[in-house]
């Protein structure tokens, strides 16, 4: 076994892949993986050695993370990140052989246990799962086939899909599935309904936030509710959510690298980096891709706050109304047409907004404040987008689908919260 | 060339150039992302990377169509090394330089739809059967450009074979004599290789579409069966468009194979820089302005030959 | 016949190979078996039903317009290579020819032939 032990340890020098999940609490450590070399994550379980869950799992996810825990080929790997001192979460008791890791050494915990797996040392063989057929074998026929009707039975463990009217006149089969909380390009925990025929969705809806009950609250938004907050840390904290988003984007996209220097840019920009922001800006708004990719796509015109409604056109932003902020110079941004590329360079431009205000800030401090202009909207109020996604993402082909909500920068964890919280 | 030794060269060429593409992939994405360009890193990765994928098993589907998904990737390797096999690397170092060239590369190009199909229809699962259905849409589209400028190159040499539409660029390149083929034809390969914009069946929307459903042995192949379309298209764009061998000091093998890395650099670096086309805007503009004017170029370079002729 | 043979062989050459690769890969590391670890990845349930249908292919009335040009290509191999003995004549016919076939592309670009969602 010395060939296999060699090649292991050369082959151990290449990033791990991992299929990353967030739970709550966990959405910006999950994209700090990004930025680490030694792991890679992958855009599908089933190109990974290892599931790594960074923050708490409710309920609601725990039965999609034990899925894709067993779409990971065996034998895997899975740990868990949790903040120090935290209390027990079901995945531990669900999934057989999971590595629960507190603290800062998740990197080398994987690293270690990933060049155990492939010099043959792994034995994480178990599924979550119980080893069940899907389907009950039905029909006549040795293959499941024959029974009732023309597709009757059930081949092979599943039916066949069956046809519904299309709108060009043309009536073929439409999958029912169901898109679901840890698909990687939409934000973790949003799971929809689509009726897909062809690649066009005739019929989307959103199904339960498994967030109900565990979300953990963005804290410096929250603090200037309660308190005085310095005007320069409320901006860079938007300026960060704006460029962490942009990273993400950017990656759906198809530009992994600028993603990921976006995303560094985001994980520790500082009001001086409002130049580089600026620089950044000015790529995008070159050449004809991100037209053409969001361009006329996912239409919002009306005034729904926060940079979706300001994209539209709306210039309302709840820090216009604060005195400290308009002593500073503070005027909204705003960009016409309501579509997603309206949203990209939106969020662009307020992050670059952010940080120069950030920096001519100085020690100003604000609040308490009755509404709190969050890197989404005003916190706590204004119409969910959750409930704005059915009537608009239906009709359209799978690729737009996803640049729309994309472009929409949920985060389920927030509204899952906005609806526990008295108002 | 024998059969026995053409294998043996599309081997040579395949590795070297499947290495290196991949080798520059990491480069590029180190450049753009910004960080340290480890050269050393970056030159292991690839085996690093093959290693580690050779070491898991290969995953499955519930009901997959195991023949298919078992041929898909081999057919993609094949078909790209037939493509390449066309191509003379100098005068008589071929391993199939037919009078008919670039008809046998555009039919080998041609069946890569089929085999891209069947990776996508296989493995019986939503997202890699949208990623399938999605290039036939693209395969469709770039058909016709990657053919109509081929045509255009070949009428100056009065020929199909590669081997002369080299020969016919002793004094100018056709890059220059034909100015809107080469950049039609990158365009043609990117969506051939579904690289970089183009990569419409593999894209982040489709959570890896044609290769979200692999790992293990099948992933590496499929990887590598992409790159070595990748290859064969960027040699054949350093024949046709960029005068193959032709070139002073040094051998003509040395040049063929220089012009290739050279457009391989090229192709890896509008993967980084370019976002991805979505699949109508890419069928539209293909249709409405790459192939008029790709017909441009061909009666553009059908007048130039005919003015240059004497 | 010799090249083409030998292109036949390339071919065959890597096909073979690459199934050879799989099927070492299958033996050293055996596929999966358990129920759970072959559900296709859709994001969090497994589906309802095979993947496997009649899928609404949008785009049928570009395939059309393609069959079109795809024979207007076969005519022009053999047109590129007698193209200079013949002339500027040769480039006129050829000319008429495609014009034709560029009227099927402004018709399908009216008709939305190139969009479909």
């Amino acid at each position: 076994m010395g060939v296999r032990s060699a090649l292991a340890r050369l082959a151990a020098g290449a990033p791990t892949p991992a299929f990353v999940v967030a739970g709550a609490g966990g959405r910006w450590a999950a994209e700090q993986l990004w930025l680490e070399p030694r792991i890679a994550p992958t855009p599908s379980p089933r190109a990974a050695d290892a599931l790594v869950v960074v923050g708490y799992l409710s309920e609601g996810l725990l039965p999609a993370v034990m899925l894709a825990h067993d779409q990971v080929a065996p034998p895997r790997l899975a740990f868990q990140w949790l903040p120090d001192g935290a209390p027990d979460d079901p995945l531990a008791a669900m999934v057989p052989g999971v590595r629960v890791v507190e603290g800062g050494s998740l990197v080398e915990v994987v690293r270690d246990a990933h060049a155990g797996l492939l010099a043959g040392r792994g034995d994480g063989h178990e599924d979550a799962w119980p080893d069940v057929e899907p389907a009950p074998w039905r029909g006549v026929g040795p293959y499941g086939q024959g029974g009732k009707g023309m597709t009757g039975g059930v081949p092979y463990g599943r039916p066949l899909t069956g046809r519904a009217d299309d709108r060009d006149g043309l009536k073929l089969d439409r999958l029912d599935v169901r898109v679901g909380p840890v698909f990687p390009p939409f934000p973790s925990g949003l799971e929809l309904v689509v009726g897909l025929q062809g690649d066009v969705a005739q019929d989307v809806s959103v199904a339960d936030n498994p967030f109900e009950g565990t979300a953990v609250a963005d804290e410096v938004f929250r603090r200037a509710l309660r308190q005085a907050v310095p005007i320069a840390e409320l901006e860079v904290a938007r300026a960060r959510s704006h460029l962490r988003w942009l990273g993400g984007a950017l990656r759906v996209a198809g530009l992994h690298a600028l993603g990921r220097r976006a995303l560094s840019l985001g994980v520790r920009a500082a009001p001086g980096d409002a130049d580089r922001v600026a620089r950044l800006r000015r790529s995008l708004a070159r050449g004809r891709g991100l037209r053409w990719l969001a361009g006329a796509v996912g239409v919002l015109r009306e005034d729904l706050g926060g940079p979706v409604g300001r994209a539209a056109g709306h210039p309302r932003d709840a820090r216009s109304e604060v005195d400290e902020y308009r002593a500073l110079g503070f005027e909204p941004v705003t960009q016409e047409g309501g579509d997603a590329l309206a949203r990209w360079r939106q969020r662009v431009a307020e992050a670059e907004q952010a940080l120069r205000l950030a920096r001519v800030a100085g020690d100003a401090t604000v609040g308490p404040l009755d509404v709190v202009e969050g890197p989404r909207g005003p916190l706590g109020t204004g119409p969910l987008l959750l409930d704005l996604l059915p009537d608009l993402l239906v009709g359209m082909e799978w690729g737009d689908l996803v640049t729309t909500v994309v472009s929409l920068d949920l985060d389920l964890e927030e509204a899952a919260v906005r609806a526990g919280v008295p108002a | 060339m024998s059969a026995l030794a053409g294998v043996l060269a599309t081997v040579a060429a395949m590795g070297i150039g499947v290495y290196l593409a991949a080798a520059l992939d990491t480069l590029a994405g180190r450049a753009v992302g910004g960080g340290r360009l480890d050269v050393g890193g970056a030159l292991a990765l690839p085996v690093r990377r093959g290693l580690a994928l050779l070491l898991r098993p290969r995953a499955r589907t519930e009901h997959p169509d195991a023949e298919a998904w078992a041929l898909a990737p081999a057919a993609l390797a094949g078909l790209a090394a037939v493509g390449l096999a066309s191509i003379p690397l100098a005068p008589g170092l071929a391993v199939a330089d037919v009078s008919a060239g670039i008809v046998l590369f555009g039919a080998a190009m041609a069946l890569v739809m089929v085999a891209v199909f069947l990776q996508g229809w296989s493995a019986n699962s939503v997202h890699p059967t949208i990623a399938g259905y999605r290039f036939v849409a693209q395969a469709l589209s770039y058909e016709m450009p990657l053919a109509l400028v081929l045509i255009g190159a070949a009428l100056p040499a009065e020929s199909l074979s590669v081997g002369a539409i080299v020969e016919s660029q002793a004094h100018l390149w056709n890059a220059i004599r034909q100015p809107l083929g080469m950049p039609l034809f990158l365009v043609a390969v990117a969506g051939l290789a579904f690289w970089g914009p183009l990569a419409l069946p593999e894209g982040e929307d489709l959570a890896g579409g044609t290769s979200a459903e692999i790992s293990g042995a099948a992933r590496l192949a499929w990887r590598v069966a992409q790159l070595m379309v990748l290859v064969a298209g960027a040699a054949m764009t350093a024949a046709v468009f960029l005068g193959g061998w032709h070139g002073p000091w040094l051998p003509g093998p040395a040049w063929s194979v220089l012009k290739t890395v050279a457009v391989l650099v090229l192709l890896v670096w509008a993967r980084h820089r370019f976002v991805r086309v979505p699949i109508e805007r890419f069928v539209w503009v293909s249709w409405v302005v790459l192939i008029p004017l790709a017909l441009l170029d061909v009666f553009l370079a059908g007048a130039q030959a005919l003015w240059a002729a004497p | 016949m010799v090249a083409l043979g030998a292109a036949l062989v390339v071919f065959l050459f890597w096909t073979g190979s690459f199934l050879a690769l799989r099927w070492a890969g299958d033996a050293l590391n055996p596929p999966p078996e358990t129920a759970p670890s072959r559900v296709p990845f859709l994001g969090g349930r497994g589906p309802e039903t095979h993947a496997w249908s009649r899928f609404h292919v949008r785009y049928y009335a570009m395939a059309l317009v393609f069959l079109a040009f795809d024979m207007e290509m076969v005519f022009m191999y053999p047109w590129a290579v007698v193209f200079l003995e013949e002339g500027l004549m040769a480039g006129f016919e050829m000319l008429m020819f495609i014009s034709i076939l560029v009227l099927g592309i402004l018709y399908g670009w009216r008709e939305g032939a190139f969009r479909w969602a």
